[in-house]
């Protein structure tokens, strides 16, 4: 079954596998290891939005790497089924790790702490518009934004402590959410949900993901409802509120390729 | 048999993983699914360099799953081990598709044809006449990579912004130590198996010219926009 875009044109486009193709595939999965691929041990569903465009979110599928206690590692698809498209690669570090990069490194990433934590942080938001934030509340008391399906929320309520104290940075090379059939221009950076301004996410996005997933709102609300936020989150992450919304593009310049060889 | 990436291998600092948070992760890995990534069912190895600087040749261990019989996805890891650091993304796809895009697109894009037939890319592990098979597709096919994390450079985390890379396209490019390397790990010949892959053709309408950045050096740039609220944005310079 080939994922397709709202208009229903399959993304990607292409022929089916061939049988010859099946079978080398799967000749090569009996004999190869795939190694770092076994590693993957977490499914995290949570939102994006395009930093240099935050009207645009999207509902995200991490598949998550840990290599240590400060540092994770996560293929990024826009879906959960065998037809999901990988959408790019988010890294994820402790505090520790976090404060020390360097700060024109550190306005490339973003803060967990929303995503994971209680609706209460949403109280010192002032700045939305009203009838935004009214129902948005109603709606985050039930479900948090960062969830892992199909695991009992009591069962991950102590990572969440972990991540809500972790800094992300994020790419996104391939925007199907805009319908581009294959993975067109350069990647682009990515900014985590907040509870204030353009941070917000879409409250009917979230809706859809809770139904998807049957998430309890009983269940979520009594799990989360000691989470500490962290003490301090640093200025420099989440650009967008310390810098007047300013966002972040990758553009492609042509310059003289240092070579060793001609080319091509 | 697969041995040590003899290339720049930095460490993370970082604490070992704690038991609460091992604990966990053997739960999740236990009840949730993880359907893309059991579509994975490929490893390749072979070689990328960054679109500006051909000096800089990293090796590259993909590992792929096909959403079609046209199409690939792939993640890069510095090495095809338990600790391999995620260092990029690849997209392959086939003549058909990559003659689809537009020309500005298709500078992004690499050929194949003289990693398969010069044999630099291979698939570990499996035995040459099935690589072969497979090679056949692979030699008509181009691919997009963009590699995070400049593993090349001695970065202990994936800093900066993305780089676009690119693949060998002739003899004289990589650099013989790496490639030495890399076959003696693998217990290989890179010489032998070109002569097994002499029959394999690239692509039926030739290399596209826009292909491999029109010849080109490739270099991203980062750009503080105007992030916009209503769906147009202002790009202003800095």
């Amino acid at each position: 079954m080939a994922a397709t875009n709202g208009t229903g044109a399959q993304i990607p486009p292409g022929k089916p596998m061939s049988v010859e193709q099946h079978m080398l595939d799967k000749g090569a999965q009996m004999l190869q290891s795939l190694k770092p691929i076994k590693h993957m041990n977490q499914h995290v569903c949570t939102f994006a939005l395009y930093s240099h465009d935050m009207t645009r979110q999207i509902e995200t599928h991490h598949y998550v790497t840990r290599v240590n206690q400060d540092f994770l590692q996560c293929a990024v698809f826009d879906a959960d089924d065998p037809m999901a498209h990988l959408i790019g690669l988010e890294y994820i570090v402790s505090d520790r790790l976090f404060e020390t990069l360097p700060p024109d490194e550190q306005k490339l990433w973003h803060t967990h702490a929303y995503e994971a934590c209680t609706p209460s942080i949403l109280s010192s938001n002032k700045r939305s518009s009203k009838r935004v934030n009214i129902i948005f509340y109603m709606m985050q008391i039930k479900s948090g934004l960062w969830v892992n399906p199909r695991v009992p929320e009591m069962v991950v309520r102590p990572e969440l402590e972990n991540l809500a104290k972790t800094y992300g940075k994020f790419w996104c090379t391939w925007q199907t959410d805009r319908g581009d059939k294959l993975p067109m221009g350069p990647p682009v950076l990515m900014m985590s949900p907040q509870g204030t301004g353009i941070g917000v996410v879409n409250p009917v996005l979230v809706q859809n993901r809770d139904d998807k997933y049957n998430i309890s709102s009983d269940a979520l609300k009594t799990a989360r409802v000691e989470i500490a936020e962290p003490e301090w989150l640093n200025p420099q992450a989440d650009y967008w509120k310390q810098h007047n919304d300013k966002g972040f593009a990758v553009e492609m310049e042509t310059t003289e390729m240092k070579k060793r060889a001609s080319f091509p | 048999m697969e041995g040590v990436n003899v290339s720049t291998h930095p460490e993370i600092p970082a604490e070992p993983t704690q038991i609460g948070t091992a604990l966990l992760e053997k739960a999740t890995a236990t009840i949730q699914g993880f359907d893309p990534v059991n579509k994975i069912h490929q490893h390749l190895c072979a070689f990328h360099f960054y679109g500006h600087d051909m000096t800089r040749q990293v090796e590259a261990h993909h590992f792929c799953g096909h959403l079609n019989g046209d199409f690939r996805q792939c993640l890069i890891y510095d090495r095809p081990d338990d600790d391999g650091q995620l260092i990029g993304v690849e997209y392959i796809v086939s003549e058909e598709l990559f003659l689809t895009l537009p020309d500005d697109e298709k500078q992004f894009w690499h050929s194949h044809e003289f990693e398969v037939k010069s044999g630099v890319l291979f698939m570990p592990g499996v035995p040459g006449p099935v690589q072969r098979k497979e090679f056949e597709k692979v030699a008509k096919t181009y691919g997009k990579v963009i590699h995070f994390w400049q593993v090349d450079k001695g970065d202990n985390l994936p800093l900066g912004i993305p780089q676009v890379m690119m693949a060998l396209t002739k003899d004289g490019q990589p650099y013989e130590n790496l490639a030495q390397d890399v076959e003696n790990r693998y217990n290989i010949s890179f010489e032998e198996e070109r002569e097994n892959r002499a029959c394999i053709k690239g692509p039926s309408h030739g290399i596209h010219p826009m292909a491999n950045a029109a010849g080109k050096g490739l270099q991203t740039v980062l750009r503080e926009v105007e992030c916009c609220k209503e769906g147009k944005s202002t790009r202003v310079f800095v």
